[in-house]
């Protein structure tokens, strides 16, 4: 993994190797498996213990593509111990062609999505930098993701003439997330409840806390002071790109 | 090990196994919430019925887990293409595959559609009529209701008022935050329902444990599913359910009735089920997909295609889901996703400038989903993404449930690509008109003023869609509907389709008891006419008359409350 810490300048300290990030101190999910039913301790424990070799992408795709991870679902404050890892389950669900049961009409394969996808932004980092993507500073790898981001490609490149930049921003993006908050760490550091059955909740109101979950303590954590990926101060874009949810909530 | 269904109640077994070549009375296509009443009504009436689902036949306690990840199998996801305008998210967002059908990971909302829905072309001039009234339905939305059954308000306000027969569910922090902000708008909502999810134990069955991976498939067994509803009655009746059986084609005689389905197994092979009639249960998509894959001489254009109409008037819900960020503790994860609404602008409402309405709705995104709607809704990325989550307990969610008007150019095509199969994919095509348009904007400000009157601090939104229904519409005139109002297709006498597909319009309500409600209906129909479906070409349409006497198990006795 090609992890690059930030200058950590928060108000809050330097956050940096943590084992758990997130303001809910000694909460641990998976301290509570003994609960769990029989089935959903085994997804969630393989998870945690067996990670997948890279088997799609090739050594340099894999390198090129964890550094684009290292930034858009950036993990520095989090100890190696702890990284959760992101760049392998995407390996393992294209190496399976696990679809997600669709695709828009004018975008290519997932496959093809992911090889274009990176070979673009690598290209647009030597036309921009002169140097290949893994070998930029955070800073300039942030400003190239940022410009897929914002649907504005900076310097154009031609691969997002034949597929929609925002689209692949939120296969990418759907990706990330998908490995990352369905990791017992990140549900530690977010406080969510995990697996429920089948003791289930008894505290529905008020957000209280079941006896085994772990109040909130609050403190003043910052993201890097520097970075770009930090929210607008005027919270979203009114229709972020055209974006339409895939979360599947009714 | 027995085949469980919930912690409670097991499989009947064995399950009856017709032989290879033997000719069954109605082979059904597509086991989800249509299709596992029928099979069940079918079943108890003495006919021989085979059942084919394209997905497993789950065990719930080996084969779902508490977990979003791990659930993906409980979805359409093989290929196919979405297009248009506004492109449809499919997959996890509308489809199910396996027994139960999207009936296993719906929010199980259960409200009944208003009696102007079956109205709408008469009242607003836009949409299309119902062949049938809401007065036809109601004495089977009142009957899956206690089969099901639903728990929810004594006294629900909206359309054709009405009770439940299981009370409401305790309030979570989502519920208390939409009923919060309603109040304090002077907008009526409801509270712990109605849903199709059990407030106290029901038979075989246990109560709920607030939980919230109800869209994960309910391990409990609270949630109801046709798989534990009715599938282990249509089992105990002599119904066999074939899983893993991907029917590719159905086969039309020399005599313009059909006389079997195509289909391929676990194993890969073609097999053929010769059966006397043919119910299509496959939901919007897979219903349309394979009337336009049975193309054959007579029928270049689709089986009882002759109206051009398979495969269009397409209809999904505005989904659009309101995310509100408050100082306090709001654990948006416990409880039922679905458990509180308020269909309070339902109704046309001539001063707003569109024709329909929209519900609004809780939603309960876990943390998978939520980092997706926050991805879509504020653009978050990188460290602001890590730094939005980390509040995931602050974030409430509500969603507005708007009627899309069916529209011609909403539809469902054959795509050149294959799939696993063989057989082409489906095309998807999605534009939103005028009509839409400004309903969605409208319900999305309504939604977003509930969720700052709420006390939100931050409040955010993101554009989606819900639910599928149409395609395959039922009609009086064989010129612009597929099937009459009994899902007889006009064009073939044997062959019926019952399920989502066949809607002319939508409402705003989730279409989950509809579609139970009309697949009950349909078998009694059937179940009237017997022996004369296999043979005559006579269409009669009078009302079957209800069957109090088909229902599961642990039905009778259940009152309904009635306030006035």
């Amino acid at each position: 993994m090609s992890r690059k810490s930030f200058p950590f300048r928060s108000t809050g300290g330097e956050l940096r190797d943590l084992d758990q990030p997130g303001y809910y101190p000694g909460y641990s999910t998976l301290a509570q498996q003994k609960s769990w039913d029989d089935a959903t301790r085994k997804a969630v424990t393989e998870r945690v213990e067996k990670t997948p070799p890279i088997r799609f992408f090739s050594e340099e795709e894999a390198a090129l593509l964890g550094a684009v991870i290292d930034r858009v679902m950036p993990q520095d404050d989090r100890s190696e111990a702890r990284t959760i890892p992101v760049l392998l389950v995407i390996d393992e669900r294209l190496f399976k062609n696990a679809l997600n049961g669709f695709r828009y009409e004018n975008m290519p394969p997932d496959q093809e999505a992911y090889r274009i996808g990176i070979k673009a932004i690598d290209e647009m980092a030597r036309s921009r930098f002169k140097q290949h993507f893994v070998d930029l500073t955070v800073h300039r790898q942030e400003l190239i993701l940022k410009s897929l981001h914002d649907g504005n490609p900076d310097p154009e490149n031609a691969i997002w003439r034949r597929m929609p930049v925002h689209r692949f921003w939120a296969l990418l993006m759907e990706d990330c997330v998908t490995a990352y908050y369905a990791h017992p760490w990140a549900w530690d550091e977010i406080g969510f409840g995990g697996p429920a059955y089948p003791r289930g909740y008894m505290r529905l109101e008020n957000g209280l806390p079941e006896p085994w979950e772990k109040p909130e303590q609050r403190y003043d954590w910052n993201a890097p002071v520097d970075s770009v990926s930090v929210l607008d101060k005027e919270g979203a874009p009114p229709e972020h790109g055209s974006l339409h949810g895939h979360g599947g909530s009714h | 090990m027995p085949h469980r269904l919930g912690p409670m109640q097991t499989l009947p077994s064995p399950m009856r196994r017709f032989a290879e070549n033997e000719t069954v009375d109605y082979c059904i296509v597509g086991v989800g919430s249509a299709g596992g009443v029928l099979i069940q009504r079918l079943a108890r009436a003495g006919f021989r019925v085979v059942a084919l689902e394209a997905g497993p036949f789950w065990d719930t306690e080996k084969d779902w887990v508490s977990d979003e990840k791990s659930s993906h199998e409980l979805y359409w996801n093989d290929l196919r293409i979405t297009g248009g305008t506004h492109p449809l998210a499919l997959g996890s967002n509308n489809s199910g595959k396996g027994v139960g059908g999207g009936s296993v990971h719906w929010a199980a909302f259960a409200p009944r559609f208003h009696p102007s829905d079956f109205r709408v072309y008469t009242e607003d001039g836009v949409g299309a009529d119902w062949p049938i009234s809401y007065w036809d339905l109601k004495p089977y939305y009142e009957l899956l209701e206690r089969e099901i059954p639903i728990a929810g308000p004594a006294w629900f306000p909206w359309g054709d008022p009405h009770g439940h027969p299981y009370g409401p569910h305790p309030l979570g922090g989502v519920g208390d935050v939409l009923v919060r902000g309603c109040t304090r708008l002077g907008i009526r909502s409801v509270a712990g329902g109605p849903v199709a999810i059990l407030s106290a134990s029901h038979g075989d069955r246990p109560h709920c444990i607030y939980r919230g991976f109800c869209l994960q498939g309910c391990k409990v067994g609270a949630k109801a599913s046709t798989l534990i509803t009715h599938v282990p009655d249509a089992i105990t009746h002599g119904a066999e359910i074939r899983a893993h059986s991907m029917a590719s084609r159905i086969s039309l005689c020399d005599d313009g009735r059909v006389d079997g389905v195509v289909y391929i197994d676990r194993e890969g092979n073609e097999r053929f089920q010769k059966s006397r009639a043919i119910i299509v249960a496959g939901y919007a998509i897979e219903t349309p997909r394979l009337l336009l894959n049975s193309a054959c001489p007579g029928h270049r254009h689709g089986l009882a295609n002759s109206s051009g109409t398979v495969g269009k008037y397409l209809m999904a819900q505005a989904g659009n889901v309101v995310a509100g960020r408050f100082d306090q503790l709001i654990r948006l994860y416990k409880a039922p996703p679905a458990h509180a609404l308020s269909e309070e602008f339902y109704e046309t409402d001539k001063r707003r400038g569109f024709a329909r309405g929209f519900a609004v709705q809780t939603v309960g995104p876990l943390p998978v989903a939520f980092a997706k709607q926050m991805i879509a809704a504020m653009g978050a990325w990188g460290w602001g993404l890590r730094s939005v989550m980390m509040d995931y307990n602050h974030w409430a969610t509500i969603g507005v449930l708007g009627e899309i008007l069916p529209w011609e150019d909403n539809r469902v095509e054959l795509a050149e690509e294959k799939d696993q199969y063989g057989l082409r994919v489906a095309k998807v095509t999605f534009n939103l008109h005028n009509n839409d348009k400004k309903l969605i904007e409208f319900g999305k400000k309504k939604v977003m003023e509930i969720m700052w009157a709420a006390g939100a601090k931050q409040v955010v939104q993101e554009s989606r869609f819900a639910h599928l229904v149409g395609a395959a519409r039922m009609g009086n005139d064989p010129a612009t509907s597929v099937v009459d109002k009994f899902g007889r297709s006009h064009d073939i006498p044997n062959l019926f389709i019952c399920d989502g597909s066949t809607l002319p319009t939508q409402g705003s309500a989730n279409p989950g008891l509809t579609i139970q409600a009309l697949a009950a209906r349909t078998a009694d129909y059937l179940i009237k006419h017997g022996d004369a479906i296999f043979f005559s070409n006579h269409r009669d349409l009078a009302e079957p008359g209800i069957r109090y006497d088909l229902s599961p198990p642990y039905t009778r006795f259940k009152g309904i409350p009635r306030i006035a």
